[in-house]
């Protein structure tokens, strides 16, 4: 039985979503208010689309909410996701809700109401540029728990501070360490005594905000 | 995101000998004209009001002599209510003219601050259906007026059957 997922509102975001998961082999209905929208949706392969509002429950009902596995809610208005969520989880019977939420503030809150992933983009994906800004040899940051804790993935070049050092030689900062190291195709979870090679791709696992001195420490930038 | 300016309560200052710890303190959320006209009535009646609504220019539906406190926010901004001083209120009514503001500003009175009476008007009778159930008391215009109209229809029938 393929898993179903319920995408509503948030054009973007939709589109690529919907791709994706197409591609993953889920069956996925989208529902946009808007016409010219829900005709550009259209153009993608195997979504279905529902013109409507999504937090009515007649739409929900129609776009076949009652057999969802997971609902993901991308409105840009925190009420009409709230609302949208409810209606999937309760009155639909939906397992799993996603919601994105513009207020921070509101992700307690949302979660509170039974809303089982709540996704500030605002908060994600600020951090995320302020960190690229500055440190350009990390091609990923993933903020967990509310950014306190951050996954960094930084690649070691050539004569580097860290090359050819074994891990327990490199003085890293505290409160980061190294969880994984990529080598062309080896995925290697480093011991104290794993020596790093240039061309390296290191995965740090960091809190309190201490990659950019751990970036230092390895690249020496 | 809310205009910081907007954040400062107008008219009377909170905490003053004017309000009573034992008077009753309404929150109404959306200067239509039903807000408007629930909160003159219980300014005059009863306790003090605050009205918030995202629109200044909303408030001109109160009363001349309305003593109550205007704040200008989104009230689905938990950062509004707070400067509503939503805590300390009895009574939280939200008639907004988006059922879902509504719906989550009465959640929001209801699950993070506990007040004890919270109203919300929605439009949709679907949704108010969903909702009555999910355990918020709720008023539905349109059935309010099915029934008004049906009652007079009614009668209309009895008086031509005799």
């Amino acid at each position: 039985m393929k898993m179903q997922v319920l995408l509503i509102g948030g054009f973007d975001m939709a589109k690529a979503l919907a791709a994706s998961l197409i591609q993953k082999k889920y069956r996925v209905t989208a529902i946009h208010p808007n016409d010219a929208c829900c005709e550009a949706l259209s153009e993608i392969k195997d979504l279905l689309v529902i013109q409507g509002d999504g937090s009515k429950p007649y739409i929900l009902d129609e776009a076949g909410a009652g057999r969802a596995d997971v609902a993901i809610a991308l409105t840009d208005n925190d009420a009409d996701n709230l609302v949208i969520c409810e209606l999937c989880k309760k009155r639909f019977g939906v397992p799993r809700t996603v919601s994105l939420v513009k207020n921070a503030e509101n992700t307690a809150f949302f979660r509170q109401m039974g809303v089982d992933a709540v996704v500030c983009a605002t908060n994600t994906i600020t951090g995320i540029l302020e960190q690229l800004s500055f440190i350009n040899d990390m091609t990923t940051l993933i903020p967990v728990g509310d950014g306190r804790l951050s996954v960094a993935e930084v690649t070691i070049p050539e004569g580097a501070p860290a090359a050819d050092k074994k891990l327990w030689e490199i003085n890293l900062p505290g409160e980061v360490i190294v969880g994984c190291i990529l080598r062309k195709d080896q995925t290697i979870i480093p011991r104290g005594d794993t020596r790093i090679l240039a061309g390296d791709t290191l995965v740090l696992l960091s809190s309190a905000h201490q990659e950019t001195d751990a970036i230092h420490e390895l690249t020496g930038r | 995101m809310h205009r910081s300016a907007g954040l400062k309560p107008t008219r009377a200052a909170f905490g003053g000998e004017h309000m009573r710890k034992d008077e009753k303190y309404t929150v109404i959320v959306g200067c239509g004209r039903l807000g408007a006209s629930l909160a003159n009535a219980i300014s005059d009646a009863e306790g003090s009001v605050m009205m918030v609504d995202r629109d200044e220019h909303a408030f001109r539906k109160l009363d001349a002599a309305y003593g109550g406190l205007t704040l200008v926010g989104d009230a689905t901004d938990v950062a509004v209510l707070r400067s509503a001083q939503i805590e300390r209120a009895d009574t939280v009514v939200s008639v907004t003219n988006d059922d879902n503001t509504n719906i989550m500003v009465a959640q929001i009175a209801r699950n993070l601050y506990h007040i004890p009476n919270v109203v919300c008007r929605l439009y949709d009778p679907e949704r108010e259906v969903v909702y009555r159930e999910f355990g918020i008391d709720t008023i539905c215009p349109t059935v309010l007026s099915t029934r008004e109209i049906d009652r007079l229809l009614g009668h209309e029938k009895e008086a031509t059957v005799r």
